[in-house]
């Protein structure tokens, strides 16, 4: 086999890989199209108003884990208290904080100190005081620092109530998000937890705590991220939920019925990526109970989420996204090709091994060898050439499509300008972006090998409670939404 | 290579003219929904104005007929006597009472909901039957839609009609029905109390959340029945709910009953008793409430603490005792319930028990 050959090779199954890519996620599309556009016809007869006024919804306690949010604290913790819903409190627990959160919350919430017994279901670092407040359904836990998954599990530990909301504490929640996230679990008790759908916030118009009109920021950085979210999110997540296998309900947002959280052990404190892990080993769990049991995602109830606008902080944050991947899938490999364990086991962990574990180091060694090919003249630059327009039309086509599907069933983003923007990205994000992340989850792959259990530094800026625009091109902060929106 | 590469990028392009499309369509049909409705909503105004029915309402075409239904059914949602009753009027001039009657057979479910929806604010008593139908329609936003169509029409009939779908084959359903159940009020009672009384295992549910209604809407002629239902084994959750309901309630005379649910072998239902007894403050049952701050269940002990806590004095003297004692989880709770009132000495006792 002479050099050519193997370059030509190497050229088709690259190829092979980007089709089939492709394909799955246009599969996952298809199913996605169905069951958006049924969720859209639905909700317009679900009586939201009815169930916020209604008796029998359950109630609900939102967990908000916080550390060193003294930025964004109060603005969040007052715009969760005034979601539209019949019956929720609102947990806040100050992981440790260094900076004056508890302070603030003190202050402003008019907190007292509490002896508010707590169930010790799920364990977590020693608890310094319980606080609640006079005038609003809250309750502030101050405990040492034990991290996001100790600090979640102290506060499911405290809610009183039968349905655990866990939302961080920087995001804008829209006003009926609860109600909306809710009805799969009022409609049945086979449901174990629900996701939600993150949007980016960037570029968005937030006041008081309210997001006030969505809009796609002007970065590039955030604008592609804006793709990536709608495509991972309508796209992905909602085809993974019908399928019942749906391998992250991300820790921005989701809801949990908390006798299955705490009879799956709560989260574990020991990964970076705990939303990823709880949800496998929820599947896990139920899947051994024999019990029938959903995990659901609604690709409407909103929360809007502040994403990383410089690559430093972007590719921390992808590489900490991936290590929790391949963290989970290698606590739960016995699931992997297991038919015990329905499609999670032979469809959804498969597909997430070979397209998002394995897929960028596949991705990088092609790149490498098709450059490689060109310089040592093995392959003609107009093959490369080729290559590359394959890479990009096929890499753009799931994207464009999320866009439609956005456009035509929730059509959040009103301007010509913002859908000229996410289409210009749908493009330009295979164009050197994709090629990035790629790179950084390879790394990720090194990283988790050497065993490194960091999170990188938490740097956040807050929302802009203000009339303009929200912009955060210099900001720097590091969140945990879930994994990479590529993974869906 | 090409032919993928082609074959995407030509898909993409296509896509890209479908979300142009849309968007442009959607503008074209907004611009002319408001030139209609231009036309429209003045017939709706003249019609309020004369008492009658303007012709030209007869003469409108089918889509600005869907445009007046929903107008109407805005301006019904807060319109009542006689502006309301002329409004209604109209829609049946218009012949959308009769087109929407049409619709609730319709194949899509949509067409379904919208007709059960449009009909619960301009339908009569005769449609009961036709929406009480549609209960069990496959589609829950149909069931939820047809429920809350029932409510507004507010018969016995349409009340009836809501208790024998109680027991829904969906739990969300269930909750539909009850809430609009609690809507209807008084005239649900007979059937409510009625399904208490059934010994068919099948009914659980269903008799759960008459019992929650009744308690919710205060009926105090239900006390016998849902006394009576305290002594089924098989249905803790009836138990429960009817020990909670008897609390609302809040007859004095219920108190015996009340005080003998706090040893049931349920601890909901045990939980549900200590609520009841708080609620009602008889310091007669300040002992059995004292017994229950030491139950095995931390929900039990947390109830009969707060229950205590509300009580006034003989609750306040009753959980003081129980900081002195030597239960340590009865003296956590007692001070938890105390907290507030007595900061200094529950803070004393958690010191002291951690």
């Amino acid at each position: 086999m002479t050099g050519q050959d193997l370059m030509g090779l190497v050229v088709q199954l690259m190829l092979g890989y980007f089709v089939l890519v492709n394909l799955g996620q246009l599969a996952l599309y298809a199913v996605s199209f169905v069951e958006v556009s049924g969720y859209v016809r639905r909700v317009a007869f679900s009586a939201l108003p009815d169930l916020f006024a209604s008796n029998y919804v359950p109630p609900v306690s939102v967990v908000v884990p916080a550390y060193n949010e003294a930025a964004t604290i109060a603005d969040s913790v007052r715009s969760f208290l005034s979601l539209h819903y019949p019956g929720h409190e609102v947990i806040v627990v100050n992981d440790g904080s260094t900076d004056d959160t508890l302070d603030v919350l003190r202050r402003e919430f008019g907190l007292i100190p509490s002896v508010h017994p707590m169930r010790q279901e799920l364990s977590s670092a020693p608890v310094r005081g319980v606080y609640t407040a006079e005038a609003s359904p809250l309750i502030v836990i101050d405990k040492l620092n034990g991290g996001k998954a100790d600090a979640l599990n102290a506060g499911v530990s405290a809610a009183r109530y039968p349905l655990v909301c866990c939302v961080d504490a920087d995001i804008v929640l829209e006003e009926e998000a609860l109600l909306r996230i809710v009805r799969p679990m009022a409609e049945s008790s086979d449901v174990a937890a629900v996701g939600g759908l993150v949007r980016v916030a960037n570029g968005s118009r937030i006041e008081d705590g309210r997001l006030v009109r969505a809009a796609v920021p002007r970065g590039l950085l955030a604008s592609i991220q804006v793709v990536e979210y709608v495509r991972a999110f309508i796209s992905g997540r909602t085809a993974w939920s019908r399928l019942n296998a749906m391998l992250i309900i991300s820790g921005a947002f989701g809801l949990f019925r908390r006798a299955d959280l705490v009879a799956a052990g709560g989260y574990a404190t020991d990964t970076v990526g705990e939303d990823m892990e709880l949800a496998t080993r929820m599947h896990r769990t139920l899947r051994e109970s024999g019990r029938r049991y959903r995990i659901a995602f609604v690709p409407d109830p909103v929360a809007w989420t502040e994403v990383p606008t410089t690559l430093r902080v972007l590719g921390r944050q992808r590489d900490r996204w991936h290590r929790g991947l391949i963290d989970t899938m290698c606590r739960h490999r016995r699931m992997l090709f297991n038919p015990r364990y329905g499609t999670v086991g032979m469809l959804a962990m498969p597909y997430f091994l070979v397209f998002e574990v394995l897929g960028p180091v596949l991705e990088l060694t092609g790149y490498a060898l098709l450059v490689l090919g060109v310089a040592t003249g093995l392959l003609e630059p107009s093959a490369f050439l080729g290559m590359a327009l394959a890479i990009v039309g096929l890499g753009a086509l799931p994207s464009v499509a999320a866009v439609f599907l956005e456009e035509l069933r929730l059509a959040r983003y009103s301007s010509w300008r913002d859908l000229a923007r996410l289409l210009a990205c749908a493009v330009v994000e295979n164009l050197g972006y994709r090629q990035l992340t790629a790179f950084w989850r390879v790394r990720a792959i090194g990283s988790y090998l050497r065993s490194s259990q960091e999170w990188g530094a938490m740097e956040r800026r807050g929302f802009v409670s203000a009339p303009q625009p929200l912009r955060s091109a210099s900001a720097e902060l590091d969140r945990e939404v879930g994994l990479s929106p590529r993974m869906r | 290579m090409l032919l993928a590469g082609g074959v995407s990028a030509a898909l993409s392009i296509g896509i890209v003219v479908a979300i142009v499309a849309v968007r442009v369509l959607r503008a074209l049909r907004r611009r002319r929904d408001a030139r209609r409705c231009r036309l429209v909503e003045p017939m709706l105004y003249r019609a309020l104005e004369l008492g009658t029915t303007p012709r030209a309402v007869r003469r409108l075409r089918a889509r600005d007929l869907e445009l007046l239904s929903r107008l109407l059914v805005e301006m019904l949602a807060s319109l009542r006597g006689a502006q309301g009753q002329q409004l209604v009027r109209l829609a049946a001039d218009a012949g959308l009472v009769h087109r929407d009657v049409g619709s609730l057979e319709s194949r899509r479910y949509q067409v379904r909901a919208r007709a059960a929806q449009n009909l619960g604010f301009y339908g009569a008593t005769e449609h009961t039957e036709r929406l009480a139908a549609l209960l069990a329609d496959p589609e829950e936003s149909v069931r939820a839609v047809a429920a809350r169509a029932l409510s507004r029409i507010g018969t016995v009939e349409a009340a009836n009609a809501l208790v024998a779908h109680l027991t829904s084959a969906s739990e969300l359903t269930s909750m539909r029905m009850a809430e609009n159940l609690e809507r209807i009020g008084d005239l649900a009672v007979p059937r409510l109390t009625e399904l208490l009384s059934s010994e068919e295992q099948a009914d659980r549910r269903g008799q759960a959340l008459a019992a929650r209604i009744l308690g919710n809407l205060r009926v105090t002629e239900a006390r016998e029945a849902l006394g009576a239902v305290l002594g089924r084994r098989w249905n803790a959750d009836l138990r429960a709910q009817s020990t909670l309901a008897l609390g609302k309630i809040g007859h004095p005379g219920d108190v015996p009953t009340l005080v003998a649910a706090t040893r049931d072998g349920s601890w909901p239902v045990r939980v549900q008793a200590a609520t009841a007894l708080g609620l009602i403050g008889d310091v007669s049952t300040v002992p059995a409430l004292r017994r229950l701050v030491g139950d095995d269940q931390w929900w039990v002990r947390v109830s009969a603490a707060q229950a205590l806590a509300n009580m006034g004095g003989a609750g306040e003297a009753a959980l003081t005792e129980l900081l002195r004692g030597a239960d340590q989880p009865a003296r956590r709770h007692a001070a938890s319930a105390l907290g507030p009132s007595t900061p200094v000495l529950a803070a004393d006792v958690i010191g002291g028990a951690a």
